[in-house]
C-alpha cells in the first residue's frame, strides 16, 4: 500500500474541563516522518490516539489519505482507518507467538503470502529465529522489534509510534532508533512519531511539531526548529547550555543584536532573535551547547569558574558558573579543566538567540 | 465507514446509559428484594404486613427470646471462628510460602477442594464419622465421648472454622506473596532483632490480616448450612436459622425476620466494605508490582518432616476425615443404626439413591435439575459479572458507577438466606404478580436468586484479572484492523479464558450445593439436590442422604476435572500460557 497523507484541522479535546488539545492543525505529506515533540502532558499522546481512533476529539477534523475519518458528523473506527501503531508498552498479545503477533493484521491474506510477509519483516528487524517464541520469552528490545514488525507488516499507509523507545536502555534505544528510521522509510509509509526526547526527534524527523499545553507551538524541519526556536519554551525544550539574563544593546545585521550580560562588564555577546527587539529591553540569552566553548585567553568571552567536570569519551563536559549564580552546562572541551579553576566562556552567535524577558519568563 | 451523529457526544452518554441499565439489573436482582424486605422491620404497613407505618416493636421481639439468643450466638461464634481461621490461615500461608515445608503445591489445591465443600455437607460428613454406629465406630474407633461435644458450640465452631479457613488463607496468601523478603532483610541489616523485624513487617500485611478476619467473620455470620443442620439439632439457635424459621412457621413473621436480616447485614456488610476500602487504599499490588525472589526459611530435615506432618494433619482433619468418613459411611449397611453382629458393607444406599423414595422421585431428577440450575446460573453469572467487572474498572466518576461499586461491595456480604426471604417477599407482592410478572414459586425466580447470590462475588473475582488486561492490548487489536468482536475474541477472551472457566466452575459447584435459597425458593415438586438430601436426612434416612452427598461431590469434582481437561485439549497453546496474573502486556 502506498504512503498516506495526513491532515489535521482545528483538533480540540478536553478531559473533564482540562483542555488537552487546543485547536491543533498540521499536515503530513506522503512518506514523510513527522515527530510530535513535547513534555509530559503536552497532549501529544492524546493527539496520536485521536489519529488512531482510540480517542474521539471534541471538535476538528482528521483526514487520512484525503478521506475524512473524524469530523463533526463522522467517526471512523480504528480498524477501518488503515493504519498501524507501535505502542509505548509494546502491547504484544501474550497468548500469541511472535509470528502470530506480527501476522495479526494480515488475517485476510492467503496463508502463503501472509507467511512470506511475516518472514520478511521478522528478517528485516532481525528476530527471525524467535518467530515461534512468546512475548514473555523475549527481552525488552526484542519485544519492541516484534511491535515494530507488527506495525510495518500491516499493509497500511500510516504508522503511528507512541514513544516506542522510552522503556529501553540507552544502547538499545540508539540501535532501535536507527532501525525505526531506516525501516519506516524503506517500507515507504508515512510515520507520526511522538517523543519527549529532543535528540530522538532531531535524529529521526523530516518534520517536527512541538506541542505545549495542548497547543502546537512550532513546526518545521528539525534544522529550523533547532536554529530558530520561536519562543523560550521551544528553545529550552530543544536543549540549551545557557539561559542568562541580558539587556539588548543594539541591532546588528538582520535580526542580529548585541546584548550585555549584567555580570560581564563591557563584554558584548552577539545573538539573533526571531522578533524585533528594542534597545534597552531586558531579555534572556539562550545558547545551544554547540555554541559554547572554553578559552584560556583573557581577552575572550566572560569569566567563569568550573563547578563540575565529566569525562564523556571524546572529551569533557563542564559545568561553569558565571556571575553570582548563573550556571552554564554541557560546555565541551577536549581538554580537562579542573573544578574551581577559572576559565573564559565564549558564545557562538549562530547558536545564541535572544528573546524578550516576558516570553522568557514563560518557563515550562 | 461508520458515521455517527454527534449532537450530544455519544461517547459520553454511552457509559452513563449502560451504567444505568446495569444498575437497574442490580436493583431488580438484589437491591429491591432485600431493601423492601428490610423496610418491614420498621414499616410493615408499607407492604400490608401490619397496621404500623413506623414501629420498633419488632426490634424488641427479635432481640429477645430465641431469636435474640440466635443473634448473640451468631456474633460470638463468628468472632471466635474468624480469630481461629485467621490464626490457622496465617500459619499455613507462612509455612507454604516462606518455608521449605513439603507439599507446597499440594496444600493450595486441597484448600480449593475445602473451599468447594459446603458447610452442610461438611456437617453431615462429620456426623457420619462421629455418631454412634458411624464410620469411626465401623473402624473400631470409639467417638462417643466426642459426639456429644460435637453437637454443640464445639462442633459448630470446628466446622465453621474449617469452612472459613480457605477464605482467610487466600487473602493472607495474597498479602504474603506481595511482601518480598527484602523488607525483612532490610530490617535485619539495619540492626533489628527478630522481634523488631516482626514488628516492622507485620503491619505491612495488616490489611491482609484485617481482610481475612472481615471475610471469615462475614462468611460465618451469613452461613446457613451449619445453623440449619448442626446448630438446629444441637438446640443452639443461630441468626440465619431463626430468620428462616420466622418465615417458615405459620403465621410467618416477616417483620421479625427483617430485623434479624437487618442485624445480619449490619454485621456483615461493614466489615466487607471496610476490607474493600482498606485493600484498595493499601493495595497488595503496590507491594507486588515486581516479582521478588522470596527467601524461604530452611527447616532441618526432622523439623521439616514434623512441620509438614502438622500441615497434613490440618487437611486430614479438615478434609480427609469428613470426606473419607462420608464415603465410608455411605457403604455401611446400617449407618447410625444399632445392628447385632459384625459391621457389614453394602452398596444398598447407592441403589436407593437412584430409586424413588420419600420425595416420590429418584435422585436422578434433583441431580439433573441442580445441574441445569448450575449450568444456567453459572453461565448467566459469568456473563453479567464480566460486564459488571469491566464497568467497575472504567476510570469514570459517574454516579452510576460509584453506586454500582458500593452496591456490589455490599451485596457480596448479603447472606443467601436474606436474599432468599427477600425474594419470597418482594416477588410475591400484589403489584408485581398482578400487573408486571408473576414469578412467585417458579423456577425462573429460583434461577434469578441463584444468579443474584453469585453475581457480587463473581464480579469482584473478575475485577482483578479484568484490571490487569492493559487497555493497549485491545487498542492494538482495533488499530491493527480488528473489528470490535474480533478484538474481543482474539485478545480479551484468550486472556480471560482461564479466569472465566474457574469463575464458571466455582459458580456451578456452589449452585449445585447451594442450600438456603434453594430451600426457600424451590417450586413445588421440583426439589434441587441439596433440598432433596435435606429431606432424606430429615426423614432419618442418613445412609441414603450420605450416598447422595457423595454422588453430588463426586459429580462436582468430575465436572471440574473434565472442564479443566477439556480446556487443555481444545484451547490453543498460547491461551494456556496465560496464568491468573499473567495478563499484562
Amino acid at each position: 500500500m502506498k504512503a498516506a497523507s495526513l491532515e489535521v484541522r482545528h483538533l480540540t479535546k478536553t478531559f473533564a474541563d482540562k483542555v488537552v488539545l487546543d485547536d491543533v492543525s498540521l499536515s503530513v505529506a506522503r512518506g514523510e516522518f513527522l515527530v510530535l515533540l513535547g513534555p509530559s502532558g503536552s497532549g501529544k499522546t492524546t493527539l496520536l490516539r485521536c489519529l488512531a481512533g482510540i480517542e474521539r476529539a471534541d471538535a476538528g477534523e482528521i483526514e487520512i489519505d484525503e478521506r475524512l475519518v473524524a469530523g463533526p458528523r463522522t467517526f471512523v473506527t480504528p480498524d477501518k482507518r488503515h493504519l498501524s501503531m507501535v505502542f509505548q508498552d509494546y502491547a504484544l498479545w501474550p497468548h500469541l507467538s511472535v509470528r502470530q503477533n506480527v501476522g495479526y493484521a494480515l488475517a485476510k491474506w492467503p496463508a502463503p503470502e501472509r507467511r512470506r510477509r511475516v518472514d520478511d519483516l521478522l528478517e528485516r528487524v532481525g528476530i527471525a529465529p524467535l518467530a515461534e517464541r512468546y512475548p514473555n520469552q523475549l527481552s525488552g528490545g526484542e519485544q519492541q522489534r516484534v511491535a515494530l514488525a507488527r506495525a510495518l507488516a500491516a499493509d497500511v499507509g500510516l504508522v503511528l509510534f507512541d514513544e516506542p523507545l522510552s522503556n529501553l536502555d540507552a544502547d538499545r534505544r540508539e540501535q532501535l532508533r536507527i532501525e525505526i528510521a531506516t525501516l519506516t522509510r524503506e517500507v515507504g509509509v508515512t510515520a507520526v512519531y511522538i517523543t519527549h526526547d529532543q535528540g530522538e526527534a532531531f535524529a529521526m524527523a523530516d518534520q517536527i511539531c512541538v506541542l505545549n499545553h495542548g497547543r502546537l507551538v512550532q513546526s518545521g524541519p528539525p534544522e529550523s526548529v533547532y536554529r530558530e526556536p520561536v519562543n523560550a519554551f521551544v528553545a529550552r525544550f530543544t536543549g540549551l547550555a545557557a539561559d542568562l539574563p541580558v539587556e539588548v544593546l543594539c541591532p546588528c545585521g538582520p535580526r542580529g543584536y548585541d546584548v550585555a550580560l549584567p555580570f560581564a562588564g563591557d563584554h558584548r555577546v552577539r545573538a539573533h532573535a526571531p522578533v524585533t527587539l528594542a534597545a534597552g529591553v531586558r531579555a534572556r540569552l539562550y545558547v545551544r551547547a554547540a555554541g559554547v566553548r572554553l578559552s584560556r585567553e583573557h581577552h575572550e568571552g566572560i569569566a567563569g569558574t568550573v563547578r563540575d567536570v565529566a569525562f564523556v569519551g571524546r572529551g569533557y563536559e563542564h559545568v561553569v558558573q558565571v556571575g553570582e549564580n548563573e550556571i552554564i552546562t554541557k560546555v565541551f572541551s577536549e581538554t580537562r579543566h579542573e573544578r574551581d579553576s577559572a576559565v573564559r566562556v565564549c558564545f557562538d552567535a549562530a547558536s545564541s538567540f535572544v528573546l524578550a524577558d516576558a516570553e522568557g519568563a514563560d518557563r515550562t | 465507514m461508520t458515521t455517527l451523529q454527534i449532537g450530544h457526544s455519544p461517547n459520553r452518554r454511552a457509559p452513563a446509559l449502560s451504567g444505568s441499565v446495569l444498575w437497574i439489573i442490580l436493583g431488580l436482582l438484589i437491591v429491591a428484594p432485600v431493601g423492601s424486605f428490610l423496610l418491614l422491620a420498621t414499616s410493615p404497613r408499607l407492604f400490608g404486613q401490619g397496621p404500623q407505618y413506623f414501629t420498633l416493636r419488632f426490634f424488641s421481639q427479635a432481640l429477645s427470646g430465641v431469636t435474640g439468643q440466635g443473634i448473640v450466638n451468631s456474633l460470638w461464634v463468628s468472632l471466635v471462628v474468624a480469630t481461629l481461621a485467621v490464626a490457622m490461615a496465617t500459619t499455613l500461608a507462612w509455612l507454604v510460602q516462606r518455608t521449605n515445608v513439603y507439599g507446597r503445591r499440594l496444600w493450595p489445591i486441597l484448600m480449593w477442594l475445602l473451599f468447594l465443600i459446603p458447610t452442610w455437607m461438611m456437617t453431615l460428613s462429620w456426623v457420619d464419622v462421629l455418631q454412634p454406629y458411624g464410620s469411626a465406630a465401623a473402624l473400631g474407633v470409639s467417638t462417643s465421648w466426642l459426639y456429644g461435644e460435637f453437637l454443640g458450640p464445639f462442633g459448630i465452631i470446628t466446622v465453621l472454622s474449617i469452612a472459613s479457613l480457605p477464605f482467610a488463607y487466600f487473602v493472607v496468601s495474597a498479602g504474603l506473596l506481595g511482601l518480598g523478603s527484602e523488607f525483612e532483610d532490610a530490617a535485619r541489616i539495619h540492626g533489628a532483632g527478630r522481634a523488631a523485624t516482626l514488628r516492622t513487617v507485620v503491619p505491612m500485611i495488616a490489611p491482609a490480616l484485617l481482610s481475612a478476619f472481615a471475610i471469615s467473620f462475614a462468611e460465618t455470620m451469613s452461613d446457613f448450612g451449619v445453623p440449619f443442620t448442626l446448630a438446629y439439632h444441637s438446640h443452639f439457635p443461630m441468626a440465619t436459622y431463626t430468620l428462616f424459621a420466622s418465615i417458615s412457621t405459620y403465621p410467618a413473621n416477616f417483620s421479625v425476620a427483617a430485623v434479624i436480616a437487618l442485624v445480619l447485614i449490619l454485621t456483615t456488610v461493614p466489615p466487607i466494605v471496610l476490607q474493600s476500602v482498606v485493600t484498595r487504599r493499601r493495595s497488595y499490588a503496590t507491594l507486588s508490582g515486581r516479582a521478588r525472589e522470596v527467601r524461604r526459611r530452611e527447616f532441618s530435615t526432622p523439623a521439616r518432616l514434623a512441620v509438614s506432618a502438622a500441615v497434613g494433619l490440618v487437611f486430614v482433619i479438615g478434609l480427609g476425615v469428613p470426606v473419607g468418613g462420608a464415603v465410608l459411611g455411605s457403604f455401611l449397611r446400617n449407618l447410625g443404626i444399632y445392628a447385632a453382629g459384625p459391621v457389614r458393607f453394602s452398596s444398598v444406599y447407592y441403589h436407593q439413591v437412584f430409586a424413588p423414595s420419600i420425595v416420590g422421585k429418584g435422585f436422578a431428577a434433583p441431580l439433573m435439575l441442580s445441574n441445569q440450575l448450575g449450568l444456567i446460573a453459572a453461565s448467566a453469572t459469568v456473563a453479567l459479572a464480566l460486564v459488571f467487572a469491566r464497568r467497575l474498572m472504567l476510570r469514570s466518576s459517574h454516579w452510576s458507577q460509584r453506586l454500582t461499586d458500593v452496591m456490589l461491595m455490599g451485596s457480596v456480604a448479603v447472606p443467601g438466606v436474606v436474599l432468599g426471604v427477600g425474594y419470597v417477599f418482594f416477588y410475591n407482592q400484589g403489584f408485581l404478580t398482578t400487573h408486571v410478572i408473576d414469578l412467585y414459586k417458579t423456577m425462573p425466580l429460583l434461577v434469578l436468586a441463584l444468579v443474584a447470590t453469585a453475581l457480587p462475588g463473581q464480579t469482584r473475582f473478575f475485577s482483578g484479572p479484568v484490571a490487569q488486561i492493559q487497555p493497549s492490548l485491545t487498542e492494538a487489536s482495533r488499530v491493527h484492523g480488528a473489528a470490535r468482536w474480533r478484538a474481543w475474541r482474539t485478545t480479551s477472551l484468550p486472556l480471560m479464558s482461564r479466569v472465566m472457566l474457574w469463575g464458571w466452575l466455582l459458580t456451578f459447584a456452589k449452585t449445585i450445593s447451594e442450600l438456603p435459597i434453594s430451600q426457600i425458593l424451590y417450586p413445588p415438586s421440583q426439589e434441587p439436590l441439596s433440598v432433596t438430601i435435606q429431606a432424606y436426612l430429615g426423614n432419618f434416612q442418613l445412609g441414603t442422604g450420605t450416598a447422595m452427598t457423595v454422588v453430588g461431590l463426586v459429580e462436582i469434582f468430575v465436572v471440574i476435572a473434565a472442564a479443566l481437561g477439556l480446556y487443555r485439549v481444545v484451547t490453543p497453546r498460547g491461551w494456556q500460557r496465560i496464568g491468573w496474573s499473567g495478563v499484562g502486556a
